[in-house]
C-alpha cells in the first residue's frame, strides 16, 4: 500500500447505520481531516477522523512498509472488510493478539466496546483453557515467534482458569503477556498480584482518572479506592502495569496530565494507553463530528504537563497506520521528566519514505521495537532497547538506568462504525484471535460485525456458561 | 565528584570572550550538550551557507573559529573545496589536524592557530571567508570582519551564519557575560550584520533565515542539561544546571517572539 500524502484522499468505509461497504473520502477542513461516505439508505454520514490536518500530512511517512504473517487463514472473496482474517489482502503481520476469554464481568460500565456485565445479557461465552491453548497456537503458527498477547474479556481475571490461560501464554515463548482488566481482583485477592508475578505477567489496569464524575460516567462505580489498592498490590508484587485511560470529550479530558503525573510516581506504573473512546457496543450519546482523536488526547497531555511535554515528543507508531497510534518514552527521576524524542532525532530512524541514511543500525532496531503496538513499558524488552538508545546517544552509563525505566506514554485511537478506513484498517497490526483460528484486526472486529458473529457463534455453542 | 559527563572546563567569564567561547566550545562538555552540531541546523546549514556563496571543487575557503574543523573537512569532502580552518583553541587544531588526516583530508585542508581579529593569512588569497556562529561572539565585529575581507581576492565572498538578536527587547538575564558565550547577548540584528559587511566594502547578496534550527539547538541543549541534572546531587551544581535550563527556555520563547534567530548571509567584495 502506497503512503498516503495529501487529501483528500479516496478510501472505503461503511455506513454507520446499516453497515453497507461504500466509497468514503477523507478531506481537510477547518484544519482538520473527515471521513465522508453516502449511504443510499441512510444519506451522507461524516465523522472526524484525526483532529490536525497538518499532523496528518507530517506523520503520513512514519508508514512502515508491512510485513506479511507466516499463515494467513482466509482467503480474499468479498474484499476488505468482509474477510477477515487475516486475508492475502492485510498489509502487516500482528504485532498484538487479543484473547477474549470471556463476556462475564464483575461490573456493568455505561463505556463498554465489549458489551460485558455481570450476567443479565441474554447470551455471553466463557473459553475453556483448551480453547484458549489452540488459539495461542493459532497465534505462534501465525507469528512464528509473537511478540505480545494481551487477555481480556469481559473481566479475565474473573475467569477460574485465567492463571493457567497467562502461563499458557508465557509456555509459549511470547515475551510480553498482558491481562486487561479493571483491578477488582487485584484489589480484593491478595494472592492474585504474586501469582500474576510468578507467571511473568504485565498487567493493563483500566484507569480513567480521579474524580468521582469520571468514574460514574465510564465506569458507573467509585472505584479509585479499588484501583490505587490494586496497584500497590502489584508494586510489593513486583508486577508491572500500564495504565489504560478511556477518555471521552467532556468527561475526563482534564484528567490526563493528572494520570501521566500519577502514574510516573506510582512504582508499579510503567507507562499509560490513552484511548479515545470507541463508540461500538455500549457507549454515552456522542457528536462524531467533535470526537477525540489522538490528536487531542495529546494537546491535552501537553496543556497539562506543559514544562514536561510538547505535541512533537509524540512519535507517530510505524507499524500500523500512523494516525492510529503515538507513542513517546521519557526520563524521570522523581523531579523532571524528559521525553525520549528530545534526546535523539527519532524522525531519521523511523521515517520510511524520505531517503536518508539510518546513523546507527542497532539504534534504529531498537526504536523500530520501541515504537511499536507490541511494546509495553517496564518489560525487559523494552529496557534492553531504550539502553541501546540512550547508549547510541551518548547517555552516561549512569543515566542508562534512568532511561532503561523510561515511562511510555501512548495515545491509541481505535476504530468504530463512524471512522473505519479501510485504507487504514488494512495495515492494522493488533488482532482479536478468535476460537477457530483466525485472526481478526481489532477495529474490524468491533465495526464490522465480527464482534456480534463471535459472540453469537460462542453463546449457541456448548462452551457457553 | 564523577557523573559520568564530561565537565565543564573553568571558564573566566569576565576575561576576554573569544579565549571564553574557545575553551568553552572545544570542551568534551559542550560537545555533549549540542550533541555534536555546534551551530543550528549542523552540516546542513554549513552545506547551504556553501551553496549560496558559491563553494565549488576547488574553491580556496577560510573557516574563521573553525573549532575542531567539522565545517572545513565537510567542504573539503563534498564540496571539494581547499580549506584553511583557524581557532584560538589550541586543543581544537590539534584535532582538527588529526580528524582531517584521518580522514584522508590532509592535503585539502590546513589549520593553524590564530584570532580572528589578526587572521594569520595573507591578503587577497581566499575566494570565500565562512564564519559560523562566532561573529556573534566577537569583541571587535568591524575588525574582524575587516579582516576576512582583507584575505579574500577581490571579487571574493564573505558567507556569515550567524544568531541575530534584537538585543533592546531581550531580558536581563539572556544579556549577561554568559549569555554572551552562548551566542546571545552579543549578537546582532540581520540589519546590523548587513551593515557591518557594508562598513568592510561588502554588499550582501542572499539573506535565508534558519530560526527553526536555531528552535532545534536550544531544544537538545535544554533536553541534555536536564538529562544531566538528573546525575547530579543536590547542591550548588544542581542549582546552576537549573538556572541554565531556564536561560535555555528564555531563549527560545525569544526565538518564538522573533527577538533571536538564526541567518544566513552572503555578501560580495566589489
Amino acid at each position: 500500500m502506497a503512503p498516503r500524502g495529501t487529501l483528500p484522499a479516496a478510501t472505503r468505509s461503511i455506513c454507520p447505520h446499516c453497515g453497507t461497504l461504500l466509497d468514503a473520502e477523507l478531506h481537510e477542513r477547518d484544519g482538520r481531516v473527515f471521513l465522508r461516505r453516502d449511504c443510499p439508505e441512510h444519506g451522507p454520514t461524516e465523522a472526524l477522523a484525526y483532529g490536525d490536518a497538518d499532523r496528518w500530512r507530517a506523520v503520513q511517512p512514519y508508514d512502515k512498509p508491512g510485513a506479511s504473517p507466516l499463515l494467513r487463514q482466509t482467503a480474499t472473496d468479498q474484499g476488505c472488510p468482509s474477510d477477515c482474517g487475516i486475508c492475502p489482502e492485510h498489509a502487516q503481520h500482528t504485532c498484538l493478539g487479543i484473547i477474549e476469554v470471556n463476556t462475564g464481568c464483575n461490573l456493568d460500565c455505561p463505556v463498554c466496546f465489549a458489551e460485558s456485565g455481570t450476567g443479565h445479557q441474554p447470551d455471553g461465552f466463557s473459553l475453556s483453557l483448551a480453547q484458549v491453548e489452540s488459539m495461542l497456537d493459532a497465534f505462534v503458527a501465525a507469528e512464528g515467534a509473537p511478540e505480545a498477547v494481551q487477555l481480556s474479556g469481559g473481566e479475565p481475571s474473573i475467569h477460574p482458569q485465567i492463571l493457567e490461560m497467562l502461563a499458557a501464554a508465557k509456555a509459549r515463548g511470547i515475551p510480553l503477556v498482558m491481562l486487561n482488566t479493571n483491578g477488582i481482583r487485584l484489589a480484593r485477592d491478595a494472592r492474585f498480584a504474586p501469582a500474576l508475578a510468578d507467571i511473568g505477567v504485565h498487567v493493563y489496569l483500566q484507569f480513567d482518572g480521579f474524580d468521582d464524575a469520571t468514574h460514574l460516567a465510564i465506569r458507573g462505580r467509585r472505584l479509585q479506592e479499588i484501583k490505587r489498592a490494586a496497584l500497590d498490590r502489584c508494586a510489593a508484587a513486583g508486577v508491572g502495569v500500564s495504565l489504560a485511560a478511556a477518555i471521552e470529550r467532556g468527561v475526563n479530558e482534564h484528567e490526563v496530565g493528572a494520570i501521566v503525573r500519577f502514574g510516573v510516581e506510582h512504582p508499579a506504573v510503567n507507562g499509560v494507553f490513552f484511548q479515545p473512546v470507541t463508540h461500538t457496543g455500549r457507549h454515552p450519546a456522542f457528536d462524531p463530528l467533535d470526537r477525540l482523536t489522538n490528536v487531542e488526547v495529546i494537546r491535552a497531555v501537553c496543556q497539562q504537563l506543559p514544562d514536561w511535554f510538547r505535541e512533537d515528543d509524540f512519535v507517530a507508531v510505524p507499524c500500523c497506520s500512523p494516525t492510529c497510534r503515538s507513542a513517546t518514552y521519557a526520563l524521570y527521576d522523581g523531579e523532571d521528566l524528559v521525553p525520549l524524542p528530545r534526546l535523539v532525532d527519532v524522525d531519521r530512524y523511523l521515517d520510511f519514505v524520505t531517503n536518508r541514511a539510518v546513523p546507527d543500525l542497532e539504534v534504529a532496531a531498537a526504536l523500530d521495537g520501541l515504537f511499536s503496538a507490541s511494546a509495553a513499558g517496564g518489560t525487559e524488552r523494552t529496557a534492553e532497547r531504550l539502553e541501546c538508545v540512550a547508549c547510541g546517544v551518548g547517555l552516561p552509563a549512569e543515566l542508562r538506568d534512568v532511561a532503561a525505566r523510561g515511562f511510555m506514554v501512548v495515545a491509541q485511537d481505535f476504530q468504530d462504525a463512524w471512522t473505519l478506513d479501510v485504507e487504514k484498517l488494512r495495515k492494522c497490526c493488533v488482532s482479536e484471535i478468535v476460537p477457530d483460528g483466525r485472526l481478526i484486526p481489532f477495529c474490524a472486529y468491533n465495526a464490522a460485525g465480527y464482534r456480534e458473529q463471535v459472540r453469537a457463534d460462542l453463546s449457541s455453542s456448548a462452551a457457553a456458561p | 565528584m564523577s557523573t559520568g559527563f564530561p565537565e565543564l572546563p573553568a571558564l573566566d567569564l569576565d576575561g576576554d570572550p573569544k579565549t571564553c567561547c574557545a575553551r568553552l566550545y572545544e570542551s568534551e562538555a559542550a560537545r555533549w550538550l549540542l550533541d555534536g552540531e555546534l551551530h543550528p541546523g549542523g552540516k546542513r546549514s554549513t552545506l547551504r551557507l556553501a551553496e549560496l556563496a558559491g563553494v565549488a571543487p576547488g574553491t580556496r575557503v577560510l573557516d574563521v573559529a573553525c573549532g575542531t574543523g567539522t565545517s572545513a573537512r565537510l567542504l573539503a569532502r563534498e564540496l571539494g573545496a581547499e580549506a584553511v580552518g583557524v581557532d584560538l583553541g589550541e586543543r581544537a587544531i590539534e584535532q582538527a589536524t588529526r580528524a582531517a588526516a584521518t580522514a584522508g583530508l590532509a592535503d585539502r585542508t590546513r589549520f593553524v592557530h590564530g584570532d580572528a581579529e589578526a587572521l594569520p593569512v595573507g591578503d587577497a588569497s581566499f575566494d570565500v571567508a565562512l564564519s559560523e556562529c562566532s561573529l556573534c561572539t566577537f569583541p571587535d565585529k568591524e575588525r574582524a570582519v575587516a579582516e576576512m575581507a582583507r584575505v579574500l581576492r577581490p571579487g571574493g565572498t564573505i558567507a556569515i551564519a550567524d544568531v541575530t538578536a534584537t538585543l533592546a527587547a531581550l531580558p536581563a538575564e539572556l544579556r549577561t557575560a554568559a549569555a554572551r558565550v552562548a551566542c546571545v547577548a552579543d549578537a546582532r540584528s540581520e540589519d546590523e550584520y548587513v551593515q557591518l559587511l557594508r562598513g568592510a566594502g561588502c554588499e550582501t547578496v542572499a539573506v535565508e533565515r534558519r530560526d527553526a534550527e536555531l528552535t532545534a539547538m536550544i531544544d537538545r541543549v535544554e533536553a541534555r542539561l536536564r538529562v544531566a541534572r538528573m546525575l547530579v546531587p543536590a547542591g550548588e551544581l544542581r542549582d546552576r544546571m537549573r538556572e541554565a535550563v531556564a536561560l535555555a527556555r528564555a531563549a527560545r520563547a525569544e526565538v518564538a517572539r522573533g527577538m533571536l534567530g538564526y541567518v544566513l548571509l552572503v555578501a560580495r567584495q566589489p
